[in-house]
């Protein structure tokens, strides 16, 4: 339990460990009649190895797929005529599932994530017809999407060094053919185990009946030997990188940069989020500011510590400091990069001026509020807090650290990593006329 | 202890919406006050009778340019001021146009609810619509345009309204090229002189709010000396009858085959409206509906295959949706408007009725979760003219649905003989198979 905080955040929750090694957080709210059961393994595309890219993502598709005592489809419609919704993601880090469901069918969700855990259905059959739903996502998500083969393929490759780091989360179609029925229930096995998990149950619940399921459902699903962490440092970044790619589907240009950024957790961390802030939070920031309105160069931008994932928690070290810009094309990526580094530099020359970092800081503390008024939120980032950092507390605290960031931090940080030695670029161009994709 | 068969649990549990008081001032602007003290903020919602709907046929998109540029300076703010100020009290602010609807969207940390009021009273009021921002929201949305044009799913939908709603302007919910560059300043202050006025809009507030005489008396004093208009009337409800219609867009190239296959459906406060919801549901709700379990988990023609009722102010849509490899259109075809024939000649059964109800019933309640999505529902019960009990009967009113009840309202929306049919795709490569269904009419993507 937690006791108010500068940042006035305070969500409740209780954390236990299982036999088993299983972690298990509790967080009730009673304000609406809604659970959310939320499961988070500690496996990712950088777990992958060389020859089976996309293993974590096909394997996300095959948690789908039926287990013991709940078949094919079983999932969706328990899930579905019992009031609720439910979904997995892959990142690189992690994967996970959920439920949202009336509050009293608690009991349900427990029941058949446990169920897969414990004895999922891995059989040629549903590989191969996973196999094959994996590549028609690709072919509609990706390869007939402008902007998202150079985004979620191209970018890492170019950003990164090290091939944990820079290889695609997708995969490749020779990998996922190459995938054998062996493969798949060694990385079960690895990877899907109690100790490898954190369950997240949050929402209208009462914590005594919640474990008393959660041990009954759980309880007896055996631990695994871990596997070895893979190695994620990337070499020291020596020279500045800029490629262009032609896009054939996209009608507008847009220009991916990036820097190396700080560990996770770090000072240097949090007064890189507040930069971000700064630089990109809401229409009052710089780039909204200077860049879409006062130069009228940039049309659209995305931005953060982890880009091209939504959010800094996404990611573990080392992360990118990212930001993404659609932008005007009577402007060059160029053109559009020494703007970016323009505003950069006026924080390293003129650093940041107390009523500015105040509605940053007024800012970053509504969106988080806002943020957690969903039982889902509020179980993802315990999840995921306590799977990446070992500290769900971070909920409540996170924001004060980031809050306490003061201007010459921000300035320094900048400085240290948005470093024009060390950026990395991707110009993406439209490839002359409407020139639609070809299949694979 | 038995862990080979789901647990047994109770029925869906009941829940109350917290009270709302309405209340409305002299010049005719509805108030509604909701206290929800789960958060330290407050969700404003102020809503005008004034979507697409209303733009003139050469100038598309005036509302929604209307919508966009309101935050983008007033008479004694300018742009960059009131991104400022929204942004340093703990919000957002930002206007949205859909086809019936403008709505202004905002929130804010509560202590700040007073100059929250402040700025969307002045925004509503006495935007001056600056001509270098309508420049620069001319050229963004122009290039915005002319990426959406590039998608083929945004063609398909383009086509298929067009198909349904002409004349009503509902056909047609995004702008032209052409209406971009026609769009002037007078214009976008002419729209928000005849639209944006109190005896057109409702203000939702929902919160960590004040005692409500001292928010209403903040409310009094932004929005009370707002003048009434005259309000313009909306465009006749008329319709065409539904007909068998085929059109191809040439997308030539194209891999993958983007099918709309659709007819008018209903607004919420229409009696079949509840029917149609529950036998959506079963025939392509969600991911056990009859058109996903057939299409992709039985087929495997496409990722995703649903379908959608969705309800507009004076009419709806009923909508088939989903994206195909080239060699199996035919196949995918013959699918849909099977399970689209099917649902109007036999009864759906008890199993698959129970679970439609609890999905729609249980996804309700936690859609109210957040301040949002109770502040939305708040405003279109008003805004839709529902009932004043539509949110509290939602629940009911979906367990009533009975199979005859559905059975009769698909033969009058779903029933597949006078659908429209819209494949985005290359012809050269899919017209054969399209042909084998009625006759095609080609058109070229624009």
């Amino acid at each position: 339990m937690t006791t108010p905080t500068p940042g006035g955040l305070n969500v409740s929750f209780d954390k236990h460990t299982l036999a088993n090694g299983m972690r298990v957080i509790f967080s009730p709210d009673h304000a609406v009649p809604v659970v959310t059961v939320y499961i988070v393994y500690g496996v990712g595309a950088r777990d992958e190895e060389r020859g089976r890219t996309g293993f974590a993502h096909l394997f996300e598709h095959m948690m789908f797929q039926g287990s013991q005592n709940a078949p094919k489809g079983a999932h969706f419609q328990l899930v579905e005529s019992n009031g609720g919704f439910l979904n997995g993601s892959t990142h690189p880090d992690y994967t996970d599932y959920f439920e949202v469901l009336p509050s009293n069918k608690l009991a349900l969700g427990l029941w058949l994530e446990a169920d897969r855990m414990r004895a999922l259905a891995i059989d040629a059959e549903n590989l191969d017809n996973q196999r094959e739903a994996v590549k028609q996502e690709r072919r509609l998500s990706f390869d007939n999407q402008a902007y998202a083969t150079a985004v979620v393929e191209r970018w890492p490759e170019l950003a990164f060094d090290n091939w944990q780091n820079s290889h695609s989360l997708i995969g490749s179609f020779e990998d996922l053919d190459a995938a054998t029925v062996e493969d798949v229930a060694r990385f079960f096995k690895t990877h899907y185990a109690p100790n490898n998990a954190v369950l997240v149950i949050s929402g209208d619940i009462r914590i005594p009946e919640a474990k008393e399921l959660v041990e009954r459902y759980f309880g007896d699903i055996p631990p695994q030997p871990r596997a070895e962490a893979p190695d994620l440092s990337e070499p020291p970044r020596t020279e500045a990188r800029f490629e262009t790619y032609h896009d054939r589907l996209a009608k507008v240009p847009a220009v991916a940069m990036g820097y190396p950024g700080p560990p996770r957790r770090s000072a240097d961390y949090n007064a890189l989020i507040m930069l971000d802030l700064l630089l990109t939070g809401g229409e009052s920031s710089r780039f909204h500011q200077e860049l879409v309105k006062g130069k009228k160069s940039v049309i659209q931008y995305a931005a953060n510590l982890g880009w091209p994932f939504s959010s800094p928690a996404d990611y573990k070290d080392p992360g990118l400091y990212g930001i993404y810009l659609l932008y005007n094309p009577a402007f060059t990526g160029d053109q559009i990069v020494a703007q970016v580094e323009e505003e950069i530099a006026k924080v390293w020359n003129d650093g940041v001026d107390s009523s500015e970092l105040d509605r940053a800081r007024t800012h970053l503390r509504s969106s988080r509020i806002q943020e957690l008024q969903s039982s889902h939120a509020r179980a993802s980032l315990l999840g995921r807090f306590e799977l990446l950092d070992g500290n769900p507390e971070y909920i409540n605290t996170e924001l004060n650290d980031i809050l306490a960031v003061t201007a010459a931090q921000i300035q320094g940080a900048a400085k240290q990593y948005c470093d024009p030695g060390k950026r990395i670029v991707l110009d993406i161009l439209p490839a002359g006329p409407a020139a639609p994709q070809e299949d694979r | 202890m038995d862990l080979s068969k789901p647990p047994e649990t109770p029925a869906l549990p009941l829940y109350k919406l917290p009270p709302v008081l309405e209340t409305e001032l002299a010049n005719g602007l509805t108030v509604l006050l909701v206290e929800d003290r789960r958060f330290p903020m407050v969700t404003a919602r102020l809503g005008f009778q004034a979507g697409s709907k209303y733009d003139p046929g050469d100038l598309a998109g005036l509302s929604e340019s209307t919508g966009a540029l309101l935050t983008e300076g007033t008479w004694s703010r300018s742009a960059r001021q009131i991104a400022e100020e929204a942004n340093g009290i703990g919000g957002s602010l930002h206007g949205n146009s859909s086809a019936d609807l403008l709505v202004l969207s905002a929130n804010a940390l509560c202590e700040n609810l007073p100059k929250l009021l402040n700025l969307m009273a002045d925004v509503a009021r006495n935007a001056s619509f600056p001509e270098d921002e309508l420049e620069l929201q001319k050229q963004n949305r122009t290039q915005e345009l002319l990426a959406q044009r590039a998608d083929a799913s945004f063609l398909a939908d383009e086509k298929f309204i067009e198909l349904l709603f002409a004349p009503h302007p509902y056909c047609r919910q995004d702008p032209t090229l052409e209406s971009i560059a026609r769009l002037e300043r007078a214009a976008l202050a002419g729209f928000r002189d005849r639209h944006l006025a109190p005896n057109n809009a409702v203000l939702v507030l929902l919160g960590a709010l004040p005692p409500p005489e001292q928010a209403m008396g903040t409310i009094e004093a932004e929005f009370g000396s707002w003048q009434r208009q005259k309000l313009a009337a909306a465009p006749p409800a008329e319709f065409p009858e539904p007909r068998r219609a085929i059109v191809l867009v040439d997308r030539p190239g194209s891999v993958q085959a983007d099918i709309r296959i659709g007819r008018l459906g209903v607004p919420r406060h229409h009696p079949d409206y509840f029917p149609l919801l529950v036998g959506n549901t079963i025939l392509g709700g969600g991911t056990s509906s009859r058109i996903f379990m057939n299409v992709r988990e039985k087929k495997g023609y496409a990722y995703d295959a649903h379908s959608a009722a969705q309800p507009l102010k004076q009419s709806g849509c009923f909508t088939v949706v989903t994206q195909v490899r080239n060699e199996v259109l035919a196949g995918a075809l013959d699918a849909l408007l099977g399970e689209m024939k099917l649902i109007c000649t036999q009864p759906v059964s008890a199993d698959e009725l129970e679970a439609a109800r609890n999905y729609l019933s249980g996804v309700f309640v936690i859609r109210l979760e957040t301040q949002d999505g109770l502040a939305g529902q708040l405003a279109a019960v008003r805004l839709m003219d529902l009932p004043l009990d539509y949110l509290e009967k939602y629940t009911t009113r979906v367990r009533a649905v009975i199979p005859d009840d559905i059975r009769a309202v698909a033969a009058r929306y779903v029933d597949p003989e006078p659908a429209s049919i819209v494949v985005v795709g290359d012809a050269a490569q899919i017209s054969g198979q399209l042909e084998t269904i009625g006759k095609v009419t080609v058109e070229e993507a624009k």
